[in-house]
């Protein structure tokens, strides 16, 4: 969990060649690097892990049935207002009371799930798309090619993440698409860089060669030997990252800079509640606790994934070296 | 090591043309014109002449690489313009914002440090028992929480009900307590379970295991090996830090009205006064590669391994 | 090892900077207000990143907006005006002396006139520039201005808070042209700047010599506050003791220091009104019909309530009453959603069998309505305008841009309906009304599909030229008139200014005579 948030910036240090979650280390001499030594932090008793895991599928089913649902299972229009209504406590009718233009709340965190997983989705799998196809050409090919894109993915990984979001924003203008767009640019030379890494060592494997001389076309060995384990990790990997995506969106809509009204948006509805800080500071506390909860339901799992994916934990106790 | 820093500090130049070919890019091939927001920014009314006058005094009428270079000599002798809302050069102004954005970076790292070390080695220390268990669902809701949601939160509660510390501005040091916190928590968090992952493996490593057979004292064992050796990572995480410090500090500095660049920045992207966005990238950028420049150096003088290796390659 | 790291680690973190000292200043004898940004370099005779409020406070006109919206001595005790209209005498006071020491006499006003005619194009958005025809100083206390035709707002355009204001001789660049910057903000008003200290604060010092009589604080000191949530709760924790002004906090906030005991929360008469402008040259807005229709469906009275929360008078006219010349009773257009519906329906706009939304010929009764979409309560009016016109079936597809964008639309009136507030008092009615003749404002976009917008502007022209004031109440009231008639503007509250302040720590706290000044001479410190 911790590491997964580091994703971010961590790598930008010069010679962390291989990527954290990449398992396959082709070198194993700097195994006291933070990029091997933090997804070792994380070993949970069991038992608390389980009650974890098992609170963390329950918020994301939650969340799902209600991103999913949300039409039927809102109480109210997330955008019908009642003027005469405004900031209503909490009553029967409003069950989380009602905000600045007396639009019902629980409707609009209901409304606001939609957008505010559909953008992480949407950026997760963006960024695998771009990540997968660029670091597998860059790996697969080699030579020349693969050194201008490793250029340029380091410059990517130069800038400092968010920084880099702001400023994409600023030039592309605001809005929820290009909130989108400037994580998947911030964010896919890290991805690339690990994929082209799994590439290379694949590639130089012994089946591989194998596939070669037994005459496999490119391609075929390309999609069968290299696509297919190289993706399924990659879902892994953008799961761990999925949390650390939802703060980076929900951020850059509360500095106004993502969805537009009217539509309900968790970190935008707590820009809104800064007018009513002192009269009502619940309109900025109940969406910041959903968006607190995601993170942390994504969060959990990430790392319960990490213990499961490295062997090397398994035996990380009783020796360091492995 | 003199090699070392230099061939880093080499290899920084052609990353960093990169970097500025792709912040001038994305201004130009942007859906910007630079020509309208200079206009409306200094209240001219944007008449097909104004345009055409404003396009050739922001030397826009030129071809695209004439206007690179010019930018990039300009941008190396520190000379990225004029901002187009104060009429100021963008970096006397940037220059005079940077220092207050560092001192809350750096007070911001220091209650990292300063939190991160005592907690990562409690929890290692007593692994399993409830230092530990506490230590990780600090981290869990530490790296959960939004930093600008903590913010106000602390704002509500320190703030304005129990009305304790200032909420707005800089000046003595409760003005820091309150932007600082709220940026440092995530990285506190993930420093310190940094931490006791690697004093666990230190622990459980063969030199220390020998030392225990040779019958060092556990104390100094504690101190002197498994300490030194897990700090050594640390170094560098910080270094990474950086990058998430600068970018929690422009949201804080938003909210607890900071004058730092960051603030200064937000601005400027509501404004479109794309010089200040230029320069306020590249600034931080550079300041980036330089922390984790001097992060790397530092590693390499505690560990030799990492500079005889990179001696070594040619990469 | 451990030794290095704190050395390094500490000299990296602390040794780069420290917190910023503190402002000198006198707390017993401070006024402490804030505002969005630094004031800026304060050049008199050019714009942003100057601010008015600010320039008001360092330089003086020759002749002085009243409170009653008249026209009285500034650094002119009194002038005279010629029969045809063309030549203004102005007798200045002797009195005077720039804070830097210099005399305020006849050639120094010339100088000021002389920097200001030669940069004509930056400032042809005031009527007067493109009628002066010379000036002279007649003696060392008499200043001549003559007119190439008769302009009647000609005093009223030299009191607007730029560029027309007094600059010390000694602080003009070399080659005497301010528009490139001047040396110092040098005039001869109630205060000078004496520090800036950039994303901080600006302080103002009192000019003891002020020919208007001493400042009662001794400092004004202005603090950097951008955001107007964090104003108030500055005002809270007592870090400024003074708000004033349009958008300096917000609704809700006043309407919760209102209610604060120990607190004194004023709201000044109208200061400008809050207006939406219909484009009556593409889209449904084109039709009369449509337009009316919108003034019928607004409720404006609920948006009074709920979004300003009784702070705000409801408009009824584009310009408030009291504006002058603008006293017309008109009939306004009540909201009645029946009518609404009756005029759409007779225009043929209907609403089909299933559907929310009007309809003709197929074409969907759907309107762009712009604002900026990073202002709060410009984004509420929008959202409830939305939802109120939804309700007689007319579809406002809200556009919250960047102020870019937003500029850009205007100027091409590439928009149905654009949020678009007048400038308030000194600027109406005449200098709002002359802009109806610039095609790169969202006035002259909204009229031009008017059909009788050419006799419109003839009537402007005309009315500025006119000598008669009787004759200038005419035009007037048939330019107002016509544009009310034709619906072009949907006005929904005039605008105010909240004033809000602790009455044990300052009294005598007044709202200034124009929409510019503030002033903070005149408040005494307990």
């Amino acid at each position: 969990m911790a590491d997964m948030n580091a994703h971010g910036d961590g790598h930008a240090h010069g010679h962390s060649h291989d990527g954290a979650c990449c398992h396959n280390h082709a070198k194993n001499t700097r195994k006291s690097r933070p990029s091997d030594t933090d997804k070792k932090t994380f070993r949970p008793a069991v038992s608390g892990q389980k009650a974890a895991l098992g609170l963390s599928a329950f918020v994301l089913t939650a969340l799902l049935i209600m991103a999913v649902f949300a039409p039927w299972i809102s109480p109210y229009d997330p955008v019908e207002q009642s003027l005469e209504n405004r900031l209503a406590p909490a009553s029967a009718e409003h069950i989380l009371g009602t905000d600045h233009l007396g639009r019902d709340i629980l409707s609009r965190l209901i409304w606001g799930s939609r957008i505010s997983l559909g953008s992480v989705g949407l950026i997760a799998v963006l960024i695998m798309a771009v990540g997968f196809t660029v670091g597998s050409l860059s790996g697969y090919i080699g030579g020349k090619t693969d050194a201008v894109i490793m250029r340029v993915c380091e410059a990517f990984m130069t800038f400092p993440t968010f920084i880099l979001a702001l400023f994409l924003i600023g030039m592309f203008g605001t809005g929820m698409t290009n909130v989108v767009l400037a994580i998947v640019i911030t964010h896919w030379a890290w991805y690339a860089r690990i994929i082209r890494s799994m590439v290379l060592n694949l590639r130089n494997s012994d089946y591989i060669l194998a596939a070669r001389v037994a005459g496999g076309s490119h391609i075929s060995i390309f999609l069968r030997h290299i696509a297919l384990p190289v993706l399924s990790q990659l879902t892994i990997l953008a799961t761990l990252d999925l949390g650390h995506m939802m703060l980076h969106v929900s951020g850059l809509s509360f500095l106004g800079l993502g969805i537009q009204p009217p539509t309900p948006e968790w970190g935008c509805m707590i820009n809104d509640a800064r007018q009513q800080i002192w009269s009502n500071p619940e309109l900025a506390i109940i969406p910041g606790v959903m968006i607190f909860l995601t993170v942390l339901a994504f969060n959990i799992p990430g790392d319960a994934l990490r213990d499961m994916l490295d062997p090397s934990l398994s035996d990380a106790g009783k020796d360091g070296c492995c | 090591m003199l090699k070392f820093i230099v061939k880093r500090l080499l290899s920084m130049i052609p990353l960093l043309l990169i970097v500025s070919v792709v912040v001038f890019l994305i201004l130009h091939l942007g859906p910007n014109d630079p020509a309208m927001s200079y206009l409306r920014l200094s209240n001219i009314p944007p008449t097909d002449e104004a345009l055409a006058n404003a396009r050739a005094e922001l030397g826009l009428n030129r071809p695209l690489v004439v206007q690179y270079f010019e930018w990039l000599s300009h941008a190396l002798r520190l000379d990225f313009g004029i901002s187009f809302t104060t009429k100021a050069p963008v970096t006397k102004h940037l220059l005079h914002y940077l220092p207050n954005t560092l001192y809350l970076a750096g007070v911001s790292m220091l209650i990292t440090i300063v939190f991160s070390l005592p907690l990562g080695i409690m929890a290692a220390k007593y692994k399993g028992r409830w230092p530990d268990h506490f230590s990780r669902v600090l981290a869990y809701i530490g790296v959960s929480t939004p930093s600008f949601w903590l913010a106000f939160i602390m704002i509500i509660v320190f703030g304005v009900k129990l009305g304790w510390l200032p909420t707005m501005g800089m000046g003595g040091l409760r003005h820091v307590i309150m932007p600082a916190v709220s940026v440092a928590l995530m990285s506190t968090c993930i420093n310190m379970r940094l931490i006791r992952g690697n004093m666990l493996e230190q622990m459980h490593s063969r030199h220390i295991l020998y030392a225990r057979l040779r019958g060092v004292k556990e104390s100094y064992i504690t101190r002197s090996h498994v300490l030194k050796n897990s700090l050594i990572p640390v170094v560098t995480a910080l270094g990474m830090h950086v990058g998430e410090v600068l970018g929690g500090a422009v949201v804080a500095e938003v909210i607890f009205a900071w004058p730092g660049v960051g603030r200064y920045a937000v601005a400027a992207i509501n404004n479109r006064d794309f010089p200040v966005m230029q320069c306020f990238i590249l600034m931080m950028t550079v300041i980036f590669v330089l922390c984790n420049l001097f992060t790397d150096i530092l590693y390499a003088a505690l560990d030799p391994r990492i500079r005889l290796e990179e001696a070594s390659s040619n990469g | 090892m451990k030794q290095l790291l704190c050395v390094l680690l500490s000299a990296m973190f602390l040794g780069v900077c420290g917190p910023a000292a503190a402002v000198d200043y006198s707390p017993h004898d401070t006024v402490v207000y804030s505002h969005m940004t630094n004031v800026g370099p304060l050049n008199p005779h050019m714009y942003s990143p100057s601010q008015m409020f600010a320039q008001e406070m360092v330089y003086d006109p020759l002749v002085k907006l009243q409170e009653d919206g008249g026209i009285g001595p500034g650094l002119a005790e009194r002038w005279s005006i010629s029969e045809d209209g063309l030549t203004y005498v102005f007798f200045l006071r002797k009195d005077v002396t720039f804070t830097d020491g210099q005399a305020f006499n006849a050639d120094a006003v010339v100088k000021n006139f002389r920097t200001i005619m030669n940069n004509e194009s930056r400032h042809n958005w005031m009527g007067i520039i493109d009628k002066i025809d010379r000036f002279e100083a007649v003696s060392p206390f008499e200043f001549k201005l003559v007119l190439k035709s008769p302009y009647y707002p000609c005093l009223e355009d030299l009191s607007l808070p730029r560029p027309f204001r007094m600059l010390s001789p000694a602080s003009f660049p070399e080659d005497g042209d301010t528009s490139k910057g001047i040396k110092a903000p040098v005039g001869t008003g109630p205060w000078k700047l004496v520090k800036t200290e950039l994303g901080e604060y600006d302080l103002f010092e009192r000019n003891e010599n002020y020919w208007g009589g001493k400042p009662n604080p001794a400092n004004v000191l202005v603090k950097v506050i951008p955001d107007p949530v964090s104003r108030a709760i500055a005002f809270e924790s007592k870090e400024i003791d003074f708000i004033y002004g349009e958008g300096q906090i917000n609704f809700d906030a006043f309407d919760r220091l209102r209610k604060t005991p120990g607190v004194e929360a004023k709201i000044s008469g109208p200061m400008g009104t809050m207006a939406v402008a219909l484009n009556s040259a593409v889209g449904p807005t084109k039709e009369l019909a449509v337009r009316q229709a919108l003034q019928y469906v607004t409720d404006k009275g609920s948006i009074v309530r709920g979004i300003t929360l009784n702070t705000h008078p409801q408009a009824d006219t584009y310009f408030s009453p009291i504006v002058p010349y603008c006293d017309l009773k008109l009939e306004p257009y009540p909201f009645d959603l029946n009518r609404a519906a009756d005029i759409l329906d007779k225009a043929g706009w209907k609403i089909p069998q299933g559907k929310k939304f009007r309809e003709k010929d197929g074409q969907p009764l759907a309107i762009d309505f712009c604002f900026v979409g990073n202002n709060a309560a410009h984004k509420s009016i929008a959202e409830v305008m939305q939802a109120q016109a939804a309700a007689a079936g007319i579809k406002l597809n809200l556009l919250g841009e960047e102020a870019d964008s937003f500029y850009s639309r205007q100027k091409g009136g590439d928009f149905g309906m654009i949020l678009s507030p007048t400038w308030g008092p000194p600027f109406e009615p005449h200098a709002m009304v002359s802009s109806m003749l610039l095609p790169s404002h969202a006035d002259y976009m909204a009229q031009i599909g008017l059909p009788m917008k050419a006799e419109i502007d003839a009537k402007i022209h005309e009315v500025m030229s006119a000598v008669d004031k009787k004759e200038r109440e005419r035009l007037y009231r048939e330019i107002l008139t016509t544009l009310h008639e034709q619906a072009v503007y949907l006005p929904i509250f005039y605008s105010v200014f909240f004033e809000v302040y602790r009455p044990d720590h300052l009294k005598n706290v007044g709202f200034g005579a124009g929409g510019t000044d503030i002033p903070f001479e005149k408040i005494t410190i307990e």
